[in-house]
């Protein structure tokens, strides 16, 4: 029972915030400013069209769409063949081009962002979203191949021996019998992308300003000195992340494995 | 077609992807490190990038102090948000392990706060800390631990505490999560030969849990290290840094210099430090992590 107790205890503080940002959104101004937090109210559904029509945040939206679902595909297309080859390959120097695609997984923004600045300065492609799908590339194309070694190396041997007894080239093997079969575990690397690309702010905040913002970096400019629509920057809250909880929940069962790089199988 | 010939080619398939690094990020790495033994700022005349040598990097050991309190704000930051939430992860996962056998819903109720978008998290928290409407201060000040006056986040003793219980808040479930799929992967055999030996449950935790569990942790921990001397989304819409210099941590510091100060010449040599202490740590975590488990099957680390 005092297990229960605390179990419930503890879920009330974890959830309670984000609770908290979702009853702001549908809550009137006044409610939400109220001296004395106010938990049951008349709700209101204004902020939601207010900022996403009035205030023309709806492109932010379509932005971080594209960012996501561009560099989603971009990191399988350069990392699933990658990975295969980890798995099932031998050669030279090969732990420490693994461990080379982990550095590149790790590098800290602020780092990478700088010289990424000036570079996409020089082509010309700051505020487009190509600047952010590259940059949000760099990390992902190294989970998909951390992730989907994994899933290729849990795939047997002898079941590529006897592809190709029956007659499959190794490329075949690799497109006709190993992908479909790791095909669970490349949905939720995709997915896993999807969501570390969606949520990414230094990248996109440095990279894009203006016509090319995402979601994400749209964020900062809502908050003022005096006289925040809290009921808005709510609405953008919730819509920036109620759509990755369920997404989330897809690849709860391959989460673990996503987040400690294939350590640990959840 | 022989398989040696296989073997031979396949590894080509690698080329796209690390050409892919090498040109978006390897080359302006090394453009990176370059400008930092130039004097390229954006914002004073005259500076347009001539080779100055190491310059940069005496400014930064000698003449720099703001640049070390950062650092040590940013090595007491990770101190202590990973010490916290891998004892309250920890002690959650066993709780779960030992007590609950259906934890799938809790587990996925767990996964809400380190599954947004840090800079929302940033967002929820500054919502709820506002000195005057802030529903967490309310409530703290009904329980007298704020006082009437403190805004939290406007107080340079409170204000760091603060973003590191977020920290806590968002990161917690994590350990929890990745400590319960290794309890649940430990072999039964060891814990019953204790029980049989007569041995109380402190004991078995301290020479039969910890033992076992040893990879396990060192992975949490050099993960939620790592990410936590990143950190920059939260405190960048909480605090900005402030107020003065009291929250400004490394990554915060770096893009000032860069994109506000536009000395990025000097900018760069921050930018590197941070990426020298992150690689460091990157490769304890590749070695301690990896390499003693077979070179070429990383994943069999753990299974369940």
């Amino acid at each position: 029972m005092a297990a229960v107790a605390t179990l419930v205890v503890v879920l009330v503080l974890f959830l309670t915030p984000y609770i908290w940002i979702i009853l702001t959104s549908i809550k009137s101004r006044l409610d939400a400013l109220a001296d004395v937090p106010v938990w049951t109210f008349t709700p209101t559904f204004d902020h939601y069209p207010k900022i996403f029509i009035d205030k023309d945040y709806l492109p932010l939206v379509w932005n971080s769409l594209i960012v996501a679902i561009f560099s989603t595909v971009l990191s399988l297309i350069f990392g699933v063949p990658a990975a295969y080859v980890f798995a099932r390959f031998e050669f030279p120097g090969k732990e420490d081009l693994f461990f080379f695609f982990l550095t590149t997984r790790m590098a800290p923004p602020i780092s990478i962002v700088v010289p990424m600045f000036m570079l996409f300065s020089v082509l010309g492609l700051t505020d487009k979203p190509i600047a952010v799908i590259l940059a949000h590339t760099t990390f992902n194309v190294s989970l998909v191949v951390w992730m989907m070694r994994g899933f290729f190396a849990d795939i047997p041997r002898e079941i590529d021996e006897a592809a190709m007894m029956d007659g499959h080239t190794r490329g075949g093997t690799f497109l006709r019998v190993l992908l479909p079969m790791a095909a669970p575990g490349l949905a939720a690397t995709a997915v896993l992308c999807f969501i570390l690309s969606w949520n990414e702010f230094l990248y996109a905040f440095i990279l894009v300003a203006f016509e090319g913002r995402t979601l994400t970096v749209g964020i900062p400019g809502l908050i003022t000195p005096h006289g925040t629509l809290w009921g808005q920057v709510a609405a953008v809250a919730v819509v920036a992340t109620l759509p990755i909880l369920f997404f989330t929940f897809l690849v709860q069962k391959h989460l673990v494995r996503g987040l400690t790089f294939g350590a640990v199988k959840g | 077609m022989t398989r040696v010939l296989d073997h031979g080619v396949a590894p080509l398939l690698l080329i796209p992807s690390v050409i892919l690094l090498l040109v978006i990020l390897v080359g302006p790495f090394f453009y990176m490190v370059w400008t930092g033994f130039t004097d390229l700022h954006y914002a004073l005349p005259g500076r347009d990038g001539a080779f100055v040598g190491f310059d940069n990097f005496r400014r930064l050991m000698q003449d720099d102090p703001i640049f070390w309190h950062s650092f040590l704000l940013t090595l007491k930051f990770v101190f202590w948000v990973v010490l916290v939430e891998f004892i309250f992860g920890f002690a959650l996962a066993m709780l779960l392990f030992h007590y609950i056998k259906q934890h799938r819903f809790i587990l996925t109720m767990l996964l809400v706060p380190m599954m947004l978008a840090p800079i929302a998290v940033g967002l929820i928290w500054k919502l709820l800390l506002s000195g005057d409407f802030g529903m967490f201060t309310y409530y703290m000040r009904m329980i007298g631990i704020f006082d009437q006056q403190t805004s939290v986040l406007g107080n340079a003793s409170l204000v760091m505490p603060a973003i590191m219980m977020i920290d806590v808040w968002q990161w917690t479930p994590f350990v929890t999560l990745v400590m319960l799929a290794g309890l649940l992967s430990l072999p039964k055999e060891p814990f019953e030969a204790a029980v049989m030996d007569g041995a109380r449950p402190v004991q078995v935790f301290k020479d039969v849990t910890l033992p076992l569990m040893r990879p396990i942790i060192a992975l949490v921990l050099l993960l939620r290290g790592i990410d936590a001397f990143k950190e920059f989304d939260k405190v960048f819409i909480l605090t900005g840094g402030g107020p003065g210099i009291s929250t400004e941590m490394l990554s915060i510091y770096t893009f000032r210099i860069n994109f506000k100060d536009w000395d990025l010449s000097y900018g760069a040599v921050c930018a590197f430090m941070v990426y020298l202490v992150v690689l460091i740590m990157c490769s304890v975590f590749y070695k301690a992590v990896y390499w003693n488990q077979g070179r070429s099957k990383p994943t069999q680390a753990v299974t369940s």
